[in-house]
């Protein structure tokens, strides 16, 4: 018994130090597999995932080392600053002028994976947990996901528009070099998800000039 | 085992002494403990980082036509990714399980013209569309569209295997990361080198394609060691040529 418990507390301690914890997604994706070696950074990406449906969430990830500059580049902090930007930029084009308390902006910084039209963003941070995770993975909702369409207009943006200058002006140089070598900006999608969906927020992507991004996939398993 | 032994001189008890049980700690509620916490610790982790595969797209803006640089024709091919889906939009999957995608491809220009559509039927009098299949490696030989490629890139890729062997026998430096990094560099010469013939590949997608397609196709350029693609949209007569291939052929 005594062996046994051993090895047993060495394999926790061992899960406890390498462990990161699975990012809570509102739909879980199988990316294609590909040859590429290349990893995607766990720091200063914004990564777009794309669903079956064509909706589209962002998560934030700011600076590895949350105390880097008095920990004002970690994630939260980014998140934060990246929703107020955004709301900024919504309230010029919108008559419904959206504003958000300080609580509700610490709630969001919380949140991993978001996809809520801005004018719906108050109900749901307002929410608890779970109903903010039912709320979210209800695909057939059209108040689920950041509405984005074909607009090539960058004086008029949509929401995703708004949503990835938002996060590159709130980053701070890391986070921008990153996006500018489009190491930080990861699109995932499903495998058996239409080129047609997808295309649609990489035309996005190209109209904001954010042209240089990363596709995220799996290690191939087949011996090439 | 988990118990402490008090030895017992022999002798007589003292009167009075205190009676010695032998204490037995039971780790069995810690082992049950610590067998659960691992199984959380190993349902909740990431051990695989996801890869990633880097593009760089063109900007939307409008270039002048002149200012485009343009491919040289026997050099150019195109590539056009479709999925067969059946009528709820599922994947269709062959015999083997696996999904159905396809690959359409021509060498040089569309030449599609007004005078080869026949007027009558809308299709075309001559199609030079031609149709592989995703495939791999079967031992050392390329099949499929990878294949096609292997052959148009085959100068390039004739360099880089005798830079790997190099590589692999560590002729650069004896240090791992220096030797990795001089092969890279090398290789990345041999990719660019405008003497040799490469291909310039454009790679599009019809709407129904899936992802994976496209990204088996951005994949084939990895692997056939292809450093000039890009990807583009469709247009009418790459539409026109496709639906010309399946009257033709039918679908597979």
């Amino acid at each position: 018994m005594t062996a046994m418990s051993d090895v047993t507390v060495l394999l926790l301690t061992f899960f406890m130090l390498t462990s990161t914890f699975l990012q809570k997604e509102p739909v879980t994706v199988i990316t294609p597999s590909s040859v590429s070696e290349t990893k995607v950074p766990t720091a200063n990406l914004a990564s777009v995932l794309v669903s079956p449906e064509g909706k589209v969430f962002i998560s934030i990830a700011g600076e590895a080392d949350p105390n880097v500059a008095g920990g004002e580049w970690a994630t939260e902090p980014i998140r934060k600053e990246a929703l107020k930007n955004a709301i900024a930029e919504y309230n010029k084009n919108h008559s419904n002028k959206v504003s958000l308390t300080e609580s509700e902006l610490e709630t969001f910084s919380k949140i991993g994976s978001f996809g809520v039209p801005l004018r719906d963003m108050k109900k749901f941070l307002n929410m608890s947990q779970t109903e903010q995770d039912k709320y979210i993975s209800d695909m057939n909702n059209p108040g689920v996901g950041i509405p984005i369409d074909d607009n090539k207009d960058l004086q008029k943006p949509n929401e995703f528009q708004i949503w990835m200058r938002a996060i590159y002006s709130a980053g701070n140089e890391n986070l921008q070099s990153q996006m500018k070598k489009g190491e930080g900006i990861a699109v995932k999608a499903d495998k058996d998800t239409p080129y047609e969906t997808v295309h649609n927020v990489l035309d996005n992507l190209q109209t904001l000039k954010m042209n240089r991004f990363s596709l995220m996939t799996a290690l191939k398993t087949e011996q090439d | 085992m988990a118990q402490i032994e008090q030895s017992d001189k022999g002798g007589k008890k003292k009167k009075g002494a205190q009676k010695k049980i032998p204490i037995h700690v039971d780790f069995t509620p810690m082992v049950d403990m610590n067998m659960l916490l691992i199984t959380f610790f190993m349902l909740c982790t990431t051990m695989i980082k996801s890869q990633t595969l880097q593009i760089t797209l063109p900007t939307n803006e409008k270039v002048d036509q002149t200012e485009m640089t343009q491919a040289k024709e026997s050099e150019a091919i195109t590539l056009i990714v479709d999925t067969e889906r059946d009528a709820d939009g599922n994947i269709k999957k062959d015999e083997n399980g696996k999904p159905l995608n396809i690959v359409y491809y021509y060498e040089g220009k569309p030449e599609v013209t007004n005078e080869t559509i026949d007027a009558a039927s809308g299709l075309l009098t001559a199609n030079k569309l031609q149709r592989e299949a995703f495939v791999g490696n079967e031992g050392d030989i390329q099949r499929g569209i990878r294949k096609i490629l292997h052959d148009r890139n085959a100068e390039v890729l004739k360099r880089i295997d005798v830079l790997k062997k190099d590589w692999r026998e560590k002729k650069f430096s004896s240090n791992k990361d220096i030797n990795d990094s001089i092969y890279q560099a090398r290789a990345k010469e041999i990719r660019n080198d405008s003497t040799l013939t490469r291909p310039v590949v454009v790679i599009k997608a019809t709407p129904q394609a899936s992802w994976e397609g496209l990204i088996g196709a951005l994949d084939e350029m990895q692997i056939n060691q292809i450093s000039r693609y890009q990807i583009d949209n469709m247009n009418n007569i790459d539409s026109l040529m496709v639906i010309d291939y399946v009257a033709r052929h039918g679908k597979k």
